[in-house]
């Protein structure tokens, strides 16, 4: 039959332009396409590659930015309260130191006092021993017989002291 | 805006293009029914025969048929080898029926629509044909398309580097990509970009054939892998690289396979067997091939002569009905068969990839622990 009888001039021409059509994609077109179509392929996969390494990295970057805001937050808040204590500690320094100094100063102010004391009474004791003696010695030098003369006199000078007190 | 003004202008374009596209078809529409009745006028009645049109349009022809047109052929150059040498002319000073230069179109039963040198004696030799018939003209066509497309990929590659191609280039980066990364390179491994311009030309090759087979009009409707003589050169080649390619284990495999003694020694059984399978194998490439896309053609051809058939049996009413369903299931057939000529050309590279990968064959493990 005819449709299966292969024709040796359609066998002939078609063996050329098959062979033509080969030689021309072979050399020029076939291995610069597959050439250009794996390296694309290369490139997108390393640039997903790269593309998820990069966000990974993002992530973590913005994961610890995070974390060192915190921290410096929380330090920050250290730092403020310390500083509060402080400030509250050399305040309470300050008024206990005030406190002490005052307790000390009112202390020397009575010891001194006491001593003004002690010494006036002292001053006293020999103003008023100089006295007896010197009302003694008026007595005994004005040497009286009367007693009750010698009691006025005594009288006498003892108003004297205490006025002149 | 600008664009929304490009995309109406698309739309409107398109819109006028299928209108003069359908008054093109329609005018020559009416032309070939008055140039059909004007042939009846003058008296030439010409009975419908459905065998001789069918096997008409599945073989080859010297002249490319013009559509809605009995008579009118497109002329191509006829080269024949006769007793006396070589003879070029046009095909349109035989193809009527006239002799020339000695040669004419034979009806007789023997060379039957190809040409022959009419003897001294009257007796008809078939001279050496190297005509460019519609069949090798399709080839040209299908060639250069096949050229231009992947030159156009290429070019793409060339000018734009790395950036992903668009449209047109894109589907056929697609395919590419398809045939190679996902057939040939996992089948063939390293020896891929060896073998990969052979398998990746045949595929484009046969798929362009195949379809340009399916439009009935020129430049198609050459019915290129429906021909015998096509799949048989396809086959031919993959068998030649087969075999060339073969190493010492795959002829090792044939002629002194791992099998009991008895089965190849006093009588060569298994040879027989392999060597068989040497050939087999291309020769169902071939068959495959040429069964399928001749089979689908072949069912088109049959659908639309139901058509006139049944116009001729029962009247013209019978003969609208039947175009209605004709055509509904022509057009399946046809989409069916854009759908067989991706698969078939698949096929074909896919199987020829794994004849190759099966040449290509190392000594197994056991052995090579030896």
């Amino acid at each position: 039959m005819e449709l299966f009888t292969p024709e040796f001039g359609l066998v002939f021409w078609m063996f050329v332009a098959f062979l033509c059509l080969y030689f021309i994609l072979a050399k020029w077109a076939w291995p610069f396409i597959i050439k250009s179509m794996e390296e694309r392929a290369d490139k997108i996969d390393k640039g997903v590659a790269v593309h998820q390494e990069a966000e990974a990295r993002l992530k973590n970057a913005r994961a610890e930015a995070d974390k060192l805001l915190a921290d410096a937050r929380s330090e920050q808040a250290d730092i403020l309260r310390e500083a509060a204590k402080m400030r509250n500690e050399l305040i309470e320094k300050a008024r206990n130191d005030a406190a002490d100094e005052a307790k000390k100063v009112s202390q020397a102010a009575q010891v001194s006092l006491e001593q003004a004391r002690k010494e006036a009474e002292k001053q006293l004791r020999t103003e008023v021993g100089d006295l007896a003696l010197q009302i003694a010695e008026k007595v005994i030098r004005k040497n009286i017989a009367n007693d009750d003369a010698q009691r006025a006199l005594v009288d006498q000078y003892l108003s004297e002291v205490e006025t002149k007190n | 805006m600008w664009c929304r003004c490009a995309c109406i202008d698309r739309g409107m374009k398109s819109k006028i293009i299928t209108a003069i596209v359908a008054l093109v078809i329609v005018a020559l529409m009416g032309w070939g029914y008055y140039s059909n009745a004007q042939h009846r006028a003058h008296g030439h009645t010409s009975e419908l025969n459905p065998k001789e049109t069918i096997f008409e349009h599945l073989g080859d022809a010297y002249g490319w048929e013009v559509p809605f047109n009995h008579s009118l052929r497109i002329p191509l150059p006829i080269i024949v080898w006769g007793q006396d040498g070589l003879h070029c002319f046009m095909s349109n000073r035989i193809t009527g029926g006239e002799t020339y230069d000695g040669f004419k179109i034979s009806t007789s039963e023997e060379h039957h629509g190809k040409v022959v040198q009419v003897m001294d004696d009257g007796t008809e030799v078939r001279p050496w044909d190297f005509s460019i018939t519609k069949n090798v003209a399709g080839i040209a066509i299908a060639a250069l398309l096949v050229i231009w497309m992947v030159m156009k990929l290429k070019r793409w590659y060339v000018r734009n580097g790395m950036k992903a191609p668009r449209g047109g280039t894109g589907f056929l980066e697609l395919i590419v990509d398809f045939v190679y990364t996902d057939t040939i390179r996992p089948i063939l491994g390293k020896h891929a970009p060896k073998y990969a311009p052979y398998l990746l030309t045949a595929f484009f090759f046969i798929l362009t054939m195949n379809l340009l087979g399916l439009i009935v009009i020129f430049p198609g409707g050459a019915n290129l892998t429906g021909n015998i003589a096509v799949t048989l050169v396809l086959a031919l080649l993959t068998f030649l690289i087969t075999t060339f390619s073969g190493t010492k284990e795959y002829w090792k495999e044939i002629f002194w396979p791992e099998v009991p003694m008895m089965l190849k020694c006093p009588v060569p059984m298994m040879q027989l067997i392999e060597v068989l399978g040497m050939f087999t194998k291309p020769l169902a490439l071939m068959v495959r091939l040429f069964a399928n896309m001749m089979s689908g053609h072949m069912v088109v051809l049959v659908l639309v002569l139901l058509i006139f058939i049944f116009t001729n049996l029962f009247g013209v009413g019978v003969g609208i009905g039947t175009s209605i369903f004709s055509v509904a299931f022509t057009l399946f057939m046809l989409l069916l068969d854009v759908l067989v000529s991706f698969i078939q050309a698949y096929v074909f590279t896919i199987l020829s990839t794994i004849f190759i990968s099966m040449a290509l064959v190392e000594p197994h493990e056991h052995e090579a622990a030896k």
